[in-house]
């Protein structure tokens, strides 16, 4: 497979009054059209690496990559103009919160509509069309109701699928998830899942999926990512996360209570400074 | 030491009058720990806030240590049952040290060696004496809800309500504090009532677990019919099978249930 996107020694840094803060120290990877799993805990850099993909760090915040390419497009080198036409239409994140991620002014069909006109030569008659046809994709019962509805009056489960149905509707080649279903019930979580799961398969979608979770990851994605500190501690193929070999990731997994487990104490991760080095 | 009998919690009037408990029956004896499971909207958290005297609009039944309550509780009441909340930055003042958050509940209750019991809380919270000056922003997410549940315990309570306390924590973090949760509860005797949406997390601390739709009870177990995944009613199913992680062909077969 070829890589859809590849990056190299990407590090990103905020200068703060208190000094340099680096929230990723230098990070390879490469994804072809399969689903990358970014798991670590808070403070690990897992959602600075998302955003630094779509060069959406905050204005305190530095970018830096030996190589930074998106399907032939240098995605450090190119004009603020032309990474305008890319996000969204080329390459499209989910946000963790819809709450906050919608606008609350907007009815939510218009906002779906408004992410199809901008991205494509379309009449306002076609983008309605279109934004009723992807609220029935992420499986939203009455579409026609739910498209004058505004975002404080729809469920947090239900504002996460019309997110979802308004960064697939440009059809992206890559889908940047962070923590796209943290705040949801676990089935309505596995249900939104299934939606961009089918995105990957059916349509050869490349799939970020940032997460805490993971169990979730060990059993959705192709490739996983441990991140720690800024760094990848270890790549591995998603089926062997259960037999990772890194303390970093042994010691999250040991960590988390098991439905088949005892009352006995939970083993607690004892980090290592030698992780940060090298 | 606490039953709870037919339960019922209201919001609103009329006729947006929202019915978040239907009709809610336990009891958890002394030195039990009982978990409350169920997804967002279930009831769970409103139970124990009916138990803790957050909500004053119930009917039925709430006994704690064979007294029957009132909406309004005495003072002695808290320092019987004491609750321990979802976000540690929500529930600690921002403005107040980690000294005067723990003094607080002591002075109210007009408790002497006031100094002696705010280090003692401290320490039984893994926290070393230097964190007594510090602001809550001061400290990680971990320590403040350690400073939580310090100033929970720091009444010798005899119950701990539980309202998701490691739901906003890192994988890491929360081993720590079920494992400190679990010492306490030993060393004190404490009851427990947890409520949390993670199974594995309710079933690791507490022996016997209540189900929770829509405000009713959907049935009630011991934890090693949760672990052996055997039980009655499908909504329990399907809720365990969704914690085992993504499985593209069930997730096709899953039902609402009313």
């Amino acid at each position: 497979m070829t890589a859809l996107l590849s990056v190299e020694d990407l590090r990103v840094s905020f200068t703060t009054p208190k000094g340099v803060v680096e929230a990723v120290r230098g990070i390879d990877f490469e994804l072809a059209q399969e689903r990358l799993g970014i798991v670590g805990e808070s403070g690990a850099g897992k959602s600075q690496t998302g955003r630094a993909i779509l060069r959406l760090t905050s204005g305190n915040g530095r970018i830096d990559a030996k190589h930074m390419e998106f399907d032939g497009i240098d995605l450090l080198g190119v004009s603020e103009r032309r990474m305008r036409s890319i996000r969204g239409n080329r390459i499209s994140m989910i946000m963790q919160d819809p709450q906050y991620s919608l606008n609350p002014v907007m009815t939510v069909g218009s906002q779906i509509a408004e992410a199809y006109l901008v991205h494509a030569n379309a009449s306002k008659r076609e983008a309605r069309d279109r934004a009723l046809d992807m609220l029935e994709t992420v499986r939203i019962r009455e579409p026609e109701k739910v498209y004058h509805l505004y975002p404080h009056e729809v469920s947090g489960g239900m504002g996460q699928r019309i997110m979802i149905a308004m960064m697939l509707i440009p059809e992206p080649d890559l889908m940047i998830a962070d923590e796209p279903t943290s705040a949801l019930d676990v089935t309505v979580q596995l249900q939104v899942l299934a939606l961009l799961d089918d995105m990957v398969t059916q349509r050869g979608m490349g799939l970020i999926l940032i997460s805490h979770d993971l169990n979730l990851v060990a059993s959705f994605c192709d490739r996983v990512l441990v991140m720690y500190g800024g760094r990848i501690m270890e790549a591995l193929d998603a089926k062997d996360l259960h037999s990772a070999q890194h303390p970093y990731t042994r010691g999250l997994i040991d960590c988390l209570p098991r439905l088949d487990g005892s009352h006995e104490q939970l083993r607690v991760l004892q980090r290592d400074p030698a992780w940060l080095e090298a | 030491m606490i039953r709870v009998e037919n339960l019922n919690v209201m919001f609103g009037y009329g006729r947006n009058e929202v019915q978040a408990v239907r009709n809610a029956s336990f009891t958890v004896a002394e030195g039990e720990s009982f978990g409350l499971v169920g997804e967002s909207g279930s009831g769970k958290s409103t139970v124990l806030r009916a138990i803790a005297g957050l909500h004053s609009h119930w009917t039925g039944t709430i006994a704690v240590d064979g007294i029957d309550l009132k909406p309004k509780r005495p003072r002695e009441f808290r320092k019987l049952l004491q609750m321990v909340f979802q976000d540690p930055f929500g529930s600690l003042h921002p403005r107040h040290t980690v000294d005067f958050i723990l003094k607080e509940p002591l002075a109210i209750h007009r408790f002497d060696d006031v100094e002696d019991r705010t280090l003692k809380a401290l320490d039984e919270v893994g926290l070393g004496p230097e964190f007594r000056f510090r602001y809550p922003h001061q400290i990680s997410g971990g320590q403040r809800q350690r400073i939580a549940i310090a100033r929970a315990l720091i009444l010798e309570p005899r119950v701990v309500l539980l309202d998701e306390p490691t739901s906003a924590l890192d994988v890491s973090v929360q081993a720590e504090i079920l494992n400190l949760l679990g010492r306490l509860r030993d060393e004190h005797g404490l009851t427990y009532i947890m409520v949390s949406h993670n199974l594995a997390v309710v079933a690791h601390l507490c022996e016997r677990i209540a189900v929770m739709n829509r405000g009713a009870f959907v049935e009630e177990m011991t934890d090693r019919q949760l672990r052996e995944a055997t039980p009655a009613h499908g909504y329990t199913r399907q809720l365990l099978v969704a914690s085992k992680g993504y499985n593209r062909q069930a997730i096709d077969g899953f039902v609402e249930f009313e």
